[in-house]
């Protein structure tokens, strides 16, 4: 079965985020980059079912140079092949941009799967997995927390968290799958890993090796505009309830939610 | 981005910048240890070690181990760290792959250990002793013996232990009096009891590989008669599989101030007359055997101490950055002004400078030592080859001895950072102070390490290691010395190493002549003195680079880094070395007092 995984380079999410003098971005010198934590229940999922199906493991991402580092980390959990899409045309893309540049590099690919995590923790949009779905014409199971395949490795059963219940769905292949926490633990890069990984082929495409035109990409062709970006208000300090007695404390709350809250 | 264990940027600076690491992989040893890989290897430790090492720290101290019917139970929280960092494959890092290990350098097995040990040392007892057990058996096992062990000790599948200590016999191992008897069958029958042993019993692992030093019947009296063995917990068939239990039993563990989480046990060898070991290398060479690995376990203590050392000082940076209390003294009388984070006060940045010096420097020097060990090990030359084993014999003191007086300062200072919350269980701060205060005790207390170092490594051939050392540092400082800015720190430093020079020729001689004692009274403030004069070399060496990158191509977001090691140097030569002045003067009067003594005088009774 080969497998696709499309990663997302993110701030680490203990990363204290500074909101940038332009208003509309980030402050990332001091910022420690990660794989989206979705992404890696993706990994772990393709590489579980290589395991069992055979087959190969390739991951995709998009962004500058620093992302290899990321995409090296899947290598050396065990993903077979990598590759960046690198282009600074690319550079302020917005979602839909993105799916269509990771849905580009997939075509002309071999794969019975897809799996993208169901938002990056950064802007957690949840727009790409859906979109390079639909920019293949595949259908697309969101938000997984569970996956079974047949015997013969030819149809899916999955499970989609709902309103506290459980949907289990099936589909044929291929497919994209969004993850979910609670998928699986993804595992370490081992040490063998690590070594393995230098050797394992990273290749870095542009736009143009894509067929894709650049006037489509970046800051100037988005559809989603940033207007302002702003921290959460300062959280104001909690209050403790005086009283005498229980009751009494009771009744003050009552009182306080109806009056102040306004919630009752 | 906040950091809690390692500084990463300072752990790459030291590798790449200072020490070079990668310029390694240019032998075909080392092929592999490209830089690329080398950074894989830093980054993917640390995930492991702040996911999973560092949740198990504080659980680990707190749910301890305990004592069953003579078994062992580690703590539930080690279990899960322990199947991963086995399974990874961190066991053995730079040992041979053929044995199970990954073929690495040594100074980025230092590199790795000190971000795991930073994050949880006394899980990291449990893979460091087995390591250390391994190496014995690599290096005088038989065929027969490392078939059968090794490649699970080096996997770390199996535990490894070290068995010296006795109630009689602890830093005077020589004294030991458990027995061997040899067999029909060529194997030796044990009996003794050994005390104190870190792991000596658990079930973290199947099987636990003891290594044992005991005395064959009608040996020598004395250091001369010891021979070591292998005793394993279960006994190993010679299919490989497990077979019987052997008679080691553990007879209880110990309360005690810190590593909670690695029992401390009591071994009975032999009680019911059935503990079966095989001989490891020769009758009588035991202890010899012993000291061959000694420099690499001492070093690892040195890791112990330097992990315990850089996280304490995170620790101590980041709330420092936070805590708000007291206005700047500048303030004046102005009762408006704002609360400052207490990083402004000038006693708290005396303290938050000391601990970056000395994490520093401990790191520089840690992992340059493992850098002598790897270029001995690709060297084909053989003056240099004996260069590096010079250097690492000489150092190892210092690097467990020094490194883990300054790492215990730095885990105080840590907690005085924190003010009351320094002494409270809800701060990391305590508990990092209490783990690493066993540094200075086991492997050879510290003051066995000074009497190591003036007695025997310092006069090792006429003193040449030791000259060989100042030369290197001098090159330092003649580099220093040509940089514009850095002159008067390098008068500083050579100033130093001068007067060190000197201190060590006098003490040198007193040490051999009817003065002996009064010179080893100064032996463990001469370890002192030394390894201050080390700091300041590697500190020098640092701002060489960091002066370099400023003048050349510094990024803008390397400056305050670079400008920060300069820094750092300055502090040291100007704040530090003339206290290290002081203390060699006061090792030059030789005050005979501490020997006259009466021991009545001391009182007390
Ligand atoms: C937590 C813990 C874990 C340990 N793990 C192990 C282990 O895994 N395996 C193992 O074999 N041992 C282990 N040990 C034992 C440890 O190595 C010894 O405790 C240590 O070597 C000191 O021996 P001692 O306790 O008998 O002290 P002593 O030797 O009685 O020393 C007492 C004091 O006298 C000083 N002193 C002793 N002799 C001299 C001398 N000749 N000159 C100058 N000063 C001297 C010492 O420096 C010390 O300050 C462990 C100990 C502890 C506490």
């Amino acid at each position: 079965m080969n497998i696709i995984v499309c990663l997302k380079q993110v701030p680490d999410t203990e990363a204290q985020i500074k909101i940038a003098g332009d208003a509309k971005s980030i402050v990332t010198d001091d910022i420690k980059w990660v794989m989206n934590p979705y992404d890696e229940f993706g990994v772990e999922e393709a590489l579980k079912t290589k395991e069992k199906f055979g087959g190969e493991v390739t991951v995709i991402g998009l962004g500058p140079k620093r992302v290899t580092e990321t995409i090296r980390t899947a290598l050396a959990m065990g993903a077979d092949k990598g590759i960046l899409i690198c282009d600074d045309a690319a550079d302020g893309s917005d979602s839909i941009a993105v799916a269509k540049a990771l849905a580009a590099a997939i075509k002309g690919m071999e794969y019975d799967l897809i799996f993208t995590g169901q938002r990056g923790v950064d802007d957690d949009l949840g727009v790409v997995g859906a979109s390079v779905a639909e920019f293949l014409d595949i259908p697309q199971l969101s938000l997984i927390e569970d996956v079974e395949f047949a015997e013969d490795g030819k149809s899916v059963k999955v499970k989609r968290p709902v309103e506290g219940e459980v949907l289990t769905i099936e589909s044929s292949l291929p497919v994209l799958i969004t993850t979910q926490k609670g998928l699986n633990e993804p595992r370490y890069a081992s040490l063998p890993g690590i070594m393995k990984a230098k050797k394992k082929p990273l290749d870095q495409k542009t736009l143009s090796d894509l067929g894709l035109d650049a006037s489509d990409f970046g800051e100037g062709a988005r559809k989603l505009k940033i207007v302002e970006l702003l921290s959460p208000p300062a959280r104001s300090a909690g209050k403790i309830i005086e009283g005498e007695s229980p009751q009494e404390k009771a009744a003050e709350l009552a009182r306080l939610l109806h009056e102040e809250a306004k919630l009752l | 981005m906040t950091q809690i264990l390692t500084d990463r940027r300072d752990v790459d600076f030291v590798l790449f910048e200072q020490m070079k690491v990668d310029k390694l992989s240019k032998h075909e040893r080392f092929k592999i240890a490209n830089k690329k890989t080398l950074k894989l290897i830093i980054s993917e430790g640390r995930n492991l070690a702040i996911n999973e090492l560092f949740p198990a720290h504080v659980a680990g101290d707190r749910e301890g181990c305990k004592f069953e019917n003579g078994k062992v139970i580690a703590p539930e929280s080690f279990r899960k760290p322990y199947k991963l960092f086995q399974e990874g494959g961190w066991v053995s890092l730079a040992e041979d792959i053929e044995w199970g290990g990954q073929g690495m350098p040594v100074a980025i097995t230092y590199a790795a250990n000190e971000c795991f040990n930073a994050a949880n040392c006394t899980f990291m007892m449990y893979p460091e002793l087995t390591h250390g057990a391994g190496k014995l058996i690599e290096k005088f096992g038989t065929d027969k013996q490392k078939s059968l062990y090794l490649k699970n000790v080096f996997t770390g599948k199996w535990g490894g232990t070290m068995l010296l200590t006795e109630q009689e016999a602890g830093s005077d191992v020589g004294a030991i009096s458990t027995s061997a008897v040899k067999n029909y069958d060529g194997t030796y029958s044990i009996t003794g009891n050994k005390i104190f042993i870190s792991s000596g019993e658990h079930d973290l692992t199947e099987n636990i590989i003891h290594a044992v030093l005991a005395r064959v019947e009608g040996a020598p009296a004395g250091t001369k008669g010891i021979s070591l063995f292998l005793v394993p917990r279960i006994r190993v068939n010679d299919d490989g599989t497990l077979g019987e239990p052997n008679d080691v039993v553990c007879t209880g563990i110990e309360d005690k101030m810190g590593i909670h989480g690695n029992p401390s046990c009591s071994l009975s060898l032999g009680d019911k007359g059935n503990c079966k070991g095989t001989l490891l290398g020769k009758e009588n060479k035991g202890l010899q055997a012993m000291f061959i690995m000694m420099n690499e376990a001492r070093l690892t203590v040195g890791v112990q101490a330097l992990g315990c050392a850089t996280a304490s000082y995170l620790h101590a940076l980041n709330y420092a950055r936070e805590r708000r209390q007291g206005k700047s003294l500048m303030s004046g009388k102005d009762q408006n002004a704002p609360s400052i984070q207490i990083i402004g006060h000038p006693d708290v940045r005396r303290q938050l400078l000391t601990m970056k010096v000395y994490v520093e420097g401990i790191r520089s020097l840690i992992y340059y030592l493992g850098m002598c060990i790897d270029q001995m090990h690709v060297s084909d030359n053989e003056d240099e080859k004996a260069k590096y084993q010079g250097l690492v014999d000489l150092l190892t003191p210092v690097a467990k001895g020094y490194v883990t007086d300054k790492a215990f300062e730095v885990c105080n200072h840590g907690i005085q950072v924190f003010g009351g919350y320094g002494y409270i269980k809800d701060y990391p701060a305590e508990q990092l102070l209490r783990d690493c205060r066993i540094t200075l005790i086991y492997e050879g207390t510290n003051g066995i390490q000074a009497i190591d170092f003036l007695g025997r490594k310092l006069g090792m051939n006429k003193g040449k290691l030791f000259y060989d050392l100042l030369g290197e540092i001098k090159k330092t400082i003649t580099k220093a010395g040509q940089a514009a800015g850095l002159e008067g720190l390098a008068a500083g430093v050579e100033k130093a190493v001068e007067k060190l020079k000197k201190t060590a020729g006098i003490l040198m001689k007193a040490a051999v002549s009817p003065k002996a004692l009064n010179a080893f009274a100064f032996a463990h403030p001469f370890l002192e003195v030394t390894g201050d004069v080390i700091m300041s070399w590697m500190l020098l060496s640092r701002a060489v680079i960091a002066d370099d990158r400023l003048k050349t191509k510094a990024g803008k977001k390397d400056i305050p880094f670079y400008e920060g090691q300069i820094k750092s140097v300055e502090f040291f030569v100007e704040s530090i070395l003339p206290v290290t002045s002081g203390k060699m003067d006061s090792i030059l009067a030789m005050s005979a007092s501490i020997v006259d003594i009466q021991d009545s005088s001391f009182g007390g009774k």
